[in-house]
Order: structure tokens, then C-alpha cells, then sequence
């Protein structure tokens, strides 16, 4: 505090304009004996409604203001009890009954209750946004039970392993609060976006989206809190600041009080800060350059091969600062039944042109289209490595920067998808199959299919897993499944990079797991010490 | 205004122009803008030949380099994948240089024709040209290009495109005013009843007319083209790595701030450079040539 | 004169539904496919279509026109893709605070280059002359991105003296808004606390975005004075020992108020539209970043609301200074 009043003493000699100037200097803010943390990202949240939108942003709000049968806790993540104490799955894997806390209250007072659980799926089943493809094919409307006050019945249409991954992400609202502020048949999608119905830790103050989320900490939050009495944070300020170098600002400032969306560069800078805390743990969100398997120069196996010999991987870590892992499969290391698959390509110029000499271009002397998410800076520089690493083979590349909805047209049909497309995906829970079913032939044309892979047999051991009730069986046919992909190299295998906060040393209670998206956080443990 | 007109027609040109020349160089401002303008002509036409690291503007990546501060090897320092600085901002004014003469002639090109037409035909279809021009001038300038890049895709041709489609309505206004005044004058008048052709009309009296005025709004639209370009550029939408524009550059750049705030400086300083030396140039010239619209 | 008035409204009419198809045209224009930005990225087919039908972008495109048409006449902007958010809700959120951003700069704009418009033309070809002129094109020559990043790294970052981004600090929660304008509400409530706050946050954006619009003001307000000074009468005036600050008060003045006038029209509707930039550094929550954000993921119709409400303001700007210039110059009033 003593830097702050010598700096204010120099802003009184500064401009009349500028003195006593508030906002600046200052630690975290304080609501009576209170303090209020404050979060800073890049990334807007437009709209609420846990049914109709997540990302990471938007995810982390809905978890603070909202609560699930389950929830994802620690690294490597592990699935807790939340408002359902516990569930019974069926030997045939068909029905999932969940039995409910008692005690779980909405904001406004309301029990938690069946009705409100089978209210919400229902909900998000029928809005069919957001989340309802997790479970859509597999779960109806009317399959779901509230047998008691306290029980859930979920009924499958078949056998679906995965189920219980995707739990931890439907969200519950309450009913009679959707109800009373429907508009029409909407299903009270108007008045979620800007409003919440939630029985979750925090409380929504403020909602902006464009420039800040102010929530308030429920002090008698059913489930209780992490830390003592005494050091709960009165509230926590989602504070959107687009560019790095104002957000990286106002945490050496105190102006936040922890921050996301860093460039690698940045982490060696901010470790030197004094009171700084860099917070670097491995992620879960692979990049790949998927290629186009269908048409063109790359539906040549022998070019994609010649060019994942070519390419410098050491690139992509110089890129992170080293605050990356090489992909060994392409499945994150954190997913279950990853195996590092022996063989994967590394840089080798020699089989790389051997590859080239066996492929329809023997000498390269063509041009090949990079196309990455306009504004993504560490995709675009990516596409400058890949450039400098295919020379050697005389091919160009033309990097190309697209907004994401004409990338996911043109990637949409294989006539159009563009010869190489990085792209980045992120597991949205820990079962495999979401990692593995965006090689099978059902997601030609979605984002993640850009590739338009073709091997049936692939396709058949996906569908063949997800059925499977068997754990190691599973497994087994998931370590199949990863080495029979990298061998036809649908894409470019490139590399897991960390997730990266910066924080201030007295904020404490920060947990890290890798199935929540990049930047998003747990705000429920946090609070300031001191 | 008919004085000028008749005088400008009468004098013959080579003298004109040795008299402007003399003019210009009796203006301090102007003569800055002509060393700059030429400073950056020459660093365009003698760029590739003169830079340290050639290969920089191709896309080569030393990434063990990257963000280094101004040393002897590198002047104005590394950027992120370890590029000379120095190398891309004198390349830059290459590309800055060509998308700014290109778009202001493109401009002109559409523009001066539809003008000269609406000003000399009249009647509905002067008003139909006119309208839609002033449907064009009516809207923003940059929001429109921002909305037309993003539509077509980001890259240098596309802003070019977009810029000279909300560029050219400017010129159609100049062009139809002068064929509008010049139309009313006695020796047109006189002309006309001397059975001089359109065409010989148009070349002979009303294009020279124009001229003036048309050099002044081009060499000042040259300037702001540059500026517009690398507008585009910093908002994302402008040239495509590895190419070096220079309103991309600042746009990684900011990135980078404060750490490494030299990164930035260099391309800023160069597009202020080059769009002041147009702009002073456009002013001198003005003064010379067309001292009555003096405007704003 | 109310015929006139008629006349150009009803054009300025015709002028906006141009613009409105000229918008939907570049909106259109793009490959992309606007339902899967609606359903989100790891929506499969069947939410994919969903979205299509939910914002009616299954229809044929002549009537997503109509629709579009109709809604506006409605006042409704329709929905942003990207987020399902109304765009007339936004841009009503996010206007104020460009308008605050511009009437600001504006007003440095006129305060500051007519008084150095008036001291280049007393000193003409004098030193201080050719400093105000060079400043004058410097003013048209910054990039305004890299001069606002460039004030952002000198007064916020390293002299500390003003916060880098925004419109106020996060703690502070803005008042209900009265205008929207911070500035006035804040002074209207008596709130000097909050007045300090929101004039350190808008001061920096504001006078990146005034420095072309000063420059224009400085050019002519500079021209009219030396060729006031050059008249007979002044002259007269000057032999008469009435004293130059007079003359400059009564005469140059006078005369410039028109041009200055008819620039503050100009520039109005372009600062509107330059505001793009500014806002983009500062991170301003108005229109332009609305616009630059939404137009950066391909989500069209924030940026067809925009551009409406910037052409809008061309408009009503450039009618003003019309009738504004026929009232003061009754010379010029047309038939």
C-alpha cells in the first residue's frame, strides 16, 4: 500500500485531470469486509442460458451460477457428487438413476428437486442447441423420469458409455422461474440469456456482455464453501479486456487479480514480476492440421505422409516457449486409453522426400492453402512455420485466415474443404469417444471432420467402443483405433499446448483441470488471502 | 473563376509546370512532402536490393530469434518468429506504396469518367449517377470496406477492392463539378456552336480543366489509401502473412506490448511518414494549382 | 423551405433503403454458412438445421430481405448470429457511448483548431505557421491505432497517470443511465467522483479520435483568416488603429463559423465511422468495436446495424448543416 500512496502523491503533481484518479494502484476491491476478485479474459459472454451456449467463458459463469448432477473436480479430472449424492447404472447400461441431495436450494428459495432435474434435460433436449448433441441421439424427452421428489430416472435409447461424461455439463434451472418469464413457446430462452435461474455458488449482479459479469458469492450456498468463513470473497468480477498487453497491465497493476489468455511470450515476462504467480499446467486441447483426404493434392496418403515428415515439430514448442507437448497419438495424453503410438512422424527430411518422390508429386512445385481462424495468432504463426518447413519440399503454402462460419462451410463439403485447416479441439469430457468419434465417417463435414477421413474399419471399432460395456475391452480397441489413424495421417499431429493464468500471489484456492476449456476456471474455491 | 480556367488552358504546360515546380519549392512543407514522397518511392523501388535479411518477407522462421531488441545485427530488432524488423517495413512500404497508387487510380479511373459524364449529359442521367454516388458517400467509409473484407476474405487484393469501392464516389463529385462549371463557360459555349465534337470538347477543354484539382485530391487519396489499407490491416483484415503490410505488422505488435514496444514502432513512424509526405505534397500542389479551394 | 426540408428527407429515405440493400448484398456475398456459427462448434447436423430454421435462414433469400425489411420498420435489427442476442438491443447499449466518444472529440476538435487556425494565420509563414500546418497533416497522417497505442504506452503503462482501456473502472458500477452519457449523467446526479472517473478513461480515446477532425478545423478556419486579413476593409480597419484581436474576433471569425461549420457535418458521420479504430485500441464498448468484433467472426447483421446507424447519422448530420447553412447564409438558401 505504501506504492500506492507515493503514486498518488506523484498523481497530485501530475495534470489537475488525472489526480486522485480511482481505479488505479489498488488492490482488490473490497464490498464492506469483503474482497471481490477479479478475473480478466479475452472473451465475451453473450448469452447465459446453459442449454443454449457454452465456451469457455460463458462455461465458467454457468458453473459459478449454476449447478449439476455432477461435477468435474482436479487433475487428472475426476467426476464428484454434486446435487445428485449418488447414481446407479444398469448391468445392460440402458438406465442411470440419480438420487438428489436434499438440501440443494435455488437462488430464489426453491428446492432442487427431480421435477427441476428432468425440467432441465428435457429443456435442453428439446431447444436442441448447445449441449443437446451430447446426449441427443441417445436420450428422448419423454425417457426421462422424476420417480420421486429426490430421484431421477434416465432411460437410453441403447447402451452409450460415455453418458455419464456429459452429466457434469447439464446444467439445472429452475423450472417455475423459466415459466413465469417464458415468452411464448421459447421455453424462457429470451430471458435466460441475460438472467439466471440457478442453484450454483454465485449469484448474477451485473451482467455486461461485452464488458464485464459481476456475481455475487451466495453466502449460504447449500453445498457450503471451501475455505473458512472469514475469507469468502464477497464476489468475483468476470472482467473482459480483449488485448494482451491491457490485460497483462492491469494484473501488475492489481487492477485484476488473475488472468487468462496469455501468448507464451508473456509467461517468461510475468514469472519476473514480482507478486505474479504463472499458473502452467499441461491442457487437453489438441492442434492438428487436418488435411483434405477426399480431393486435391493431400487425398494423396503418400503427400500427407511426406509432409508430416517435413514439418519442423520443434517449431510448434518454440512457438509455446516450450509450454507445449507433442502430440504422440491423437489422443491428449490426459484422455483415457491414450497410448503413444510408435512411429508417429517426426521431422525427417530424408523420408519426407521419400514420400514425396512415391506421391503424384514427385517434386513438389505445388501450392497448398494453411486456412486458420482469422485472429488466432498462434495458428497463423504456425502457418509461417509450416511454410518455412515445406520449402524444402518446393511447396508453397498460402496462409489463409477465414472466420470461423466460412471455414466450417467450406470445410463442410470435401469439394470445398480446404487443403490443410488447423484446428483445435478440445475433449468436452474425459471419455475417449469424443476424442475418437471425430474420425469416424458420421462427422464428415462438422468442424472437426474437415478431414472427410474414409476408413470403415476405424468408423466400425468407434461404434463398436461406444457400446462396449467393458472397460478394458474398450480400451483396447481405443488403442486400435489411435494407431490405425496415425498410419493413414488424416492430419497433421501436432501438439497439446499448456494452459496458462496469471495470477497474484494472494489469490488462493486456484484448482486446475484439464477437461474445463482453455482460460475457464473454477471460481467456486477461489479467495484472497491477507 | 473563368480567368483561371481560360489561363490555364492558354498556358502551354512545360511552362506551367516549371512554374508550379518553382512554387512548390518556395514552401518548406511541400518540399518535406516531395523529400518524403521520393524517400519512400526510392526505399519501394530499391527495397529488396538493399535489405539485410531478404528472406524475411518469404516466410523463413528462426524462431531461436524471435523478439530480440535493436542490436547491429538487426536494427529495429526480431519480431515473433524471429524476422529483421527492419527488413519487412522497408518491403512494407513496397506493398503500402503499390495498394495506395492502386486503389487511388482505380478510384479515379471509375470515378472521373462516370463524373465527366454526369456532368456533361445532365437531365436523368446526371441524376441517376449523382444519387448513387451520394448513396456511396453516404456511407461510412471504413465500417463499409470492414464489412465488404470480411464478406470476401481477408488478404491485400480483397481490401483493394473494398477500399476502391468506397473510394471512387469522391472522384465522380470532383470530376462532375468541373465538366458542371465547365459547361457554362463562353468558350465551351463557343466551341459547341463552332461545331467542335464531344469528344474533342472533353479532351481539349474540360480533361485539362480537371486536371488540377484531380493530381491535388489523387497525390492527397494516395496518402489516406496507405492509411486505410493499414487500418485493415490492424483491425486483421488486411494482407496475409508472411506478407509485410505494415498496419498487420502493428496489429501482431500490439500484442507485444509493453515488453517489447519497438516491435511497433517502426511500422507506425513509416505510414505516418509516408501518408505525411503525400498529404504535404497534395497540400503544396494545392496551393500552386488550385489556390481557390482551399478547403478543409 | 419546408419543401426543401421534404425533399431531402424523403431522398435521405431513398438513400438509407440503398443502404440497406447494399448491406445485405455484402452480408450475403460471403461462402460461409451462418447456421453452423449459430449452433456452435461441436454442434452436430441436426442442430446445425435447427439453427438454420430458428433464424429463418432456410428461406430463399429474397424473403430474408423482406423479413429484414419489415423488422426494420419495426425498429428491430434483428438477431446477431454469433450469440442470438438482438442487434437493436446492443447497438442501443453500445451507441451512447461512441456518441460521447465523438461529441467529445468533436468538441476538442473546434476549441482547439479554431484558436490555432487564427494564431497560424496571424504568424503566416512565420515558424509557429509552419508548426501548426505540419501538426495540422500530422493530425491526417497518424494512424490513429498506432497513435492511440502509442498514448496507451506512455500515460497508462509507463507513467501510470490514466487507465489503459474502458470506459470506467470495473469496480464502478455506471449509474442508470439518464443520456447514456457519462459525462452528462454524472454531472446531472452531481456524481464529481464518477465525472473525474469517466474523463480519465474517455480523455485519450477522445483526442486520438479529434486530431483530423482538428486538423480539418485548423485548415480552414487558417485559410478564411489569411484571406480575411488580405480584405480592404480590414485593412481600412487596421489603419483605423482598430487592434488585430478585434479584427480577428469580429470579421475572420465570423467568417469562418460556415466552413466550420459544414465540417463538423462532414466529419461527424466519418468520425462515426473512424471511431472503428479508436474504439478497437481503447477497448471503447461502442459501436465500432460492436461492429469490428462481430464482422471478425463473420456475424453479419451487428454490422449491417451499424452501418444503418452510422449512414443514419451521415444523413441527419449533412441535413443540419443544410439547413443550419440556409438559416445563417440566407445567400445560399436554394430554390
Amino acid at each position: 500500500m505504501t506504492q500506492d500512496i507515493s503514486r498518488r502523491g506523484l498523481m497530485a503533481g501530475a495534470a489537475l485531470l488525472t489526480a486522485g484518479m480511482p481505479g488505479i494502484g489498488m488492490a482488490f476491491e473490497r464490498d464492506g469486509n469483503r474482497k471481490v476478485l477479479v478475473f480478466s479474459g479475452n472473451q465475451q459472454v453473450p448469452v447465459l442460458d446453459p442449454h443454449v451456449r457454452y465456451d469457455w467463458s460463458t462455461r465458467m459463469i454457468q458453473q459459478s451460477v449454476y449447478d449439476a448432477l455432477l461435477k468435474y473436480e482436479g487433475d487428472p479430472p475426476r467426476i464428484v457428487p454434486w446435487l445428485a449424492e449418488r447414481y446407479e447404472v444398469s448391468p445392460d447400461g440402458l438406465t442411470y438413476t440419480f438420487h438428489l441431495v436434499g438440501n440443494a436450494k435455488f437462488h430464489n428459495g426453491d428446492p432442487v428437486d427431480a421435477e427441476a432435474v428432468r425440467f432441465s434435460f428435457e429443456r435442453g433436449l428439446k431447444l436442441n442447441a448447445g449441449i443437446a448433441w451430447m446426449l441427443k441421439d441417445f436420450l428422448k424427452p419423454e425417457n426421462i423420469a422424476a420417480v420421486d421428489a429426490r430421484t431421477v430416472r434416465f432411460t437410453l435409447d441403447r447402451p452409450f458409455a460415455p453418458f455419464i461424461s456429459y452429466v457434469p455439463w447439464w446444467y439445472v434451472v429452475n423450472p417455475r422461474q423459466v415459466r413465469a418469464n417464458q415468452d411464448g413457446d421459447d421455453l424462457g430462452r429470451k430471458w435466460l440469456t441475460e438472467n439466471a435461474a440457478g442453484s450454483g455458488p454465485f449469484r448474477l449482479r451485473r451482467f455486461d456482455a461485452n464488458t464485464l459479469m459481476h456475481l455475487d458469492a451466495v453466502p449460504d450456498y447449500w453445498k457450503g464453501w471451501p475455505m473458512a468463513d472469514a475469507d469468502r470473497p464477497s464476489g468475483i468480477i468476470y472482467r473482459i479486456i480483449r488485448e494482451a498487453a491491457p490485460r497483462k497491465a492491469a494484473l501488475q497493476r492489481r487492477e485484476a487479480d488473475i488472468i487468462t489468455n496469455l501468448t507464451p511470450d508473456d509467461i517468461e515476462q510475468l514469472s519476473r514480476v514480482p507478486g505474479v504467480v504463472v499458473e502452467n499446467h499441461k491442457g487437453s486441447t489438441t492442434f492438428g492440421i487436418k488435411f483434405n483426404c477426399q480431393q486435391g493434392p493431400t487425398a494423396d496418403i503418400n503427400l500427407r505422409k511426406a509432409i508430416a515428415y517435413a514439418f519442423d515439430y520443434d517449431s510448434l514448442l518454440a512457438i509455446h516457449n516450450g509450454a507445449a507437448v507433442l502430440m504422440t497419438s491423437p489422443f491428449p495424453a490426459s484422455m483415457a486409453g491414450h497410448i503413444d503410438v510408435p512411429g508417429i512422424p517426426r521431422k525427417d527430411l530424408d523420408k519426407a522426400r521419400d514420400f514425396l518422390r512415391r506421391s503424384r508429386f514427385p517434386n513438389g512445385g505445388i501450392e497448398l492453402e494453411y486456412v486458420h481462424v482469422q485472429g488466432l495468432e498462434d495458428a497463423r504463426r504456425i502457418g509461417l512455420a509450416l511454410l518455412d518447413s515445406l520449402r524444402a519440399l518446393d511447396i508453397r503454402v498460402n496462409i489463409v485466415g477465414q472466420p470461423w462460419p466460412t471455414m466450417t462451410s467450406r470445410g463442410s463439403k470435401p469439394e470445398t474443404s480446404p487443403n490443410m485447416m488447423s484446428v483445435y479441439v478440445t475433449p468436452v469430457g474425459t471419455d475417449p469417444d469424443t476424442v475418437a468419434y471425430q474420425y469416424h465417417r458420421a462427422s464428415w463435414g462438422l468442424y472437426y471432420g474437415t478431414a472427410h477421413y474414409e476408413n470403415a474399419e476405424v468408423s466400425r471399432w468407434i461404434d463398436e467402443a461406444r457400446g462396449e460395456t467393458d472397460n478394458a475391452k474398450r480400451m483396447a480397441l481405443y488403442a486400435r483405433i489411435q494407431t490405425q489413424i496415425v498410419a493413414d495421417q488424416p492430419e497433421l499431429f501436432g501438439m497439446v499446448a499448456n494452459r496458462i493464468w496469471a495470477r497474484r500471489d494472494y489469490v488462493q484456492g486456484f484448482t486446475f483441470s484439464p477437461v474445463r476449456f482453455t482460460g475457464e476456471i473454477d471460481l467456486y474455491p477461489l479467495w484472497a488471502r491477507g | 473563376m473563368s480567368a483561371t480556367a481560360e489561363e490555364t488552358v492558354a498556358a502551354p504546360p512545360r511552362r506551367r509546370l516549371r512554374l508550379a515546380l518553382w512554387l512548390l519549392s518556395r514552401s518548406f512543407s511541400s518540399m518535406l512532402g516531395l523529400f518524403l514522397v521520393i524517400a519512400i518511392v526510392v526505399l519501394a523501388l530499391i527495397g529488396p536490393w538493399i535489405v539485410p535479411y531478404p528472406d524475411h518477407v518469404a516466410g523463413a522462421v528462426s524462431l531461436a530469434n524471435k523478439l530480440q531488441p535493436p542490436s547491429a545485427a538487426h536494427w529495429l530488432g526480431t519480431d515473433e518468429v524471429g524476422n529483421d524488423i527492419l527488413t519487412r517495413v522497408i518491403i512494407g512500404a513496397r506493398i503500402s506504396l503499390l495498394v495506395g497508387i492502386g486503389i487511388t487510380f482505380a478510384a479515379a479511373a471509375i470515378g472521373v469518367p462516370l463524373g465527366i459524364l454526369a456532368g456533361l449529359a445532365g437531365g436523368r442521367l446526371r441524376e441517376a449517377i449523382m444519387r448513387f454516388t451520394d448513396l456511396f458517400l453516404s456511407v461510412p467509409g471504413l465500417v463499409l470496406a470492414i464489412a465488404l473484407v470480411a464478406a470476401l476474405g481477408p488478404g491485400i487484393v480483397n481490401a483493394m477492392i473494398a477500399l476502391i469501392l468506397v473510394w471512387w464516389p469522391g472522384y465522380v463529385r470532383l470530376a462532375e463539378s468541373k465538366a458542371l462549371s465547365i459547361r457554362e463557360e463562353p468558350f465551351i459555349e463557343a466551341a459547341r456552336v463552332a461545331g467542335a465534337s464531344r469528344a474533342r470538347i472533353l479532351r481539349r477543354h474540360v480533361l485539362p480543366n480537371s486536371l488540377s484539382p484531380l493530381i491535388v485530391k489523387m497525390s492527397m487519396d494516395i496518402g489516406q489509401a496507405i492509411l486505410a489499407v493499414a487500418s485493415l490491416g490492424f483491425i486483421g483484415l488486411g494482407a496475409k502473412p508472411p506478407t509485410p503490410e505494415w498496419g498487420a505488422m502493428i496489429s501482431i505488435a500490439r500484442g507485444y506490448l509493453p515488453d517489447w514496444w519497438w516491435y511497433a514502432m517502426a511500422p507506425g513512424v513509416f505510414i505516418y511518414l509516408a501518408v505525411l509526405g503525400f498529404n504535404l505534397l497534395g497540400d503544396g500542389l494545392r496551393d500552386i494549382l488550385d489556390p481557390r479551394s482551399n478547403r478543409g | 423551405m419546408l419543401g426543401y426540408l421534404l425533399r431531402r428527407i424523403g431522398l435521405a429515405g431513398l438513400m438509407l433503403f440503398g443502404l440497406v440493400c447494399l448491406t445485405f448484398v455484402i452480408s450475403n456475398v460471403a461462402p460461409s454458412d451462418p447456421a453452423a456459427l449459430a449452433a456452435g462448434p461441436d454442434a452436430g447436423r441436426s442442430q446445425i438445421e435447427q439453427a438454420r430454421r430458428d433464424y429463418g435462414l432456410d428461406k430463399p433469400l429474397p424473403e430474408q430481405f423482406l423479413r429484414y425489411l419489415t423488422d426494420l420498420a419495426h425498429g428491430d435489427f434483428g438477431r446477431s448470429i454469433a450469440t442470438g442476442r438482438s442487434v437493436g438491443t446492443d447497438l442501443a447499449r453500445y451507441f451512447p457511448a461512441t456518441l460521447e466518444l465523438v461529441i467529445l472529440a468533436m468538441a476538442l476538435g473546434v476549441l482547439l483548431g479554431v484558436p490555432l487556425g487564427v494564431l497560424s494565420a496571424l504568424r503566416k509563414d512565420g515558424p509557429a505557421d509552419h508548426a501548426t500546418r505540419i501538426f495540422a497533416v500530422s493530425g491526417i497522417a497518424l494512424p490513429p491505432f498506432w497513435f492511440g497505442l502509442l498514448l496507451q504506452l506512455a500515460f497508462a503503462t509507463w507513467l501510470g497517470l490514466l487507465p489503459t482501456s474502458g470506459r470506467l473502472s470495473v469496480f464502478t458500477e455506471p449509474p442508470p443511465p439518464i443520456t447514456g452519457l457519462l459525462l452528462v449523467d454524472s454531472l446531472l446526479t452531481g456524481n464529481f467522483g464518477l465525472f473525474r472517473e469517466a474523463l480519465s478513461h474517455i480523455i485519450l480515446p477522445a483526442i486520438v479520435l479529434s486530431l483530423p477532425c482538428l486538423a480539418s478545423i485548423l485548415r480552414v478556419n487558417r485559410s478564411e483568416m489569411v484571406e480575411a486579413l488580405r480584405m480592404d476593409y480590414v485593412t481600412a480597419a487596421r489603419a483605423h488603429g482598430v487592434t488585430p484581436w478585434r479584427i480577428v474576433m469580429v470579421h475572420a471569425l465570423k467568417n469562418a463559423m460556415l466552413p466550420t461549420l459544414a465540417i463538423i457535418g462532414l466529419r461527424w458521420g466519418w468520425m462515426m465511422s473512424s471511431t472503428v479504430l479508436v474504439e478497437t485500441v481503447f477497448d471503447w464498448p461502442g459501436i465500432g468495436l460492436y461492429a469490428v468484433s462481430s464482422a471478425i467472426a463473420g456475424d453479419f447483421k451487428p454490422v449491417m446495424g451499424v452501418t444503418l446507424i452510422v449512414g443514419l447519422n451521415f444523413m441527419i448530420a449533412n441535413l443540419i448543416v443544410d439547413l443550419l447553412y440556409g438559416v445563417l447564409d440566407p445567400r445560399l438558401r436554394r430554390a
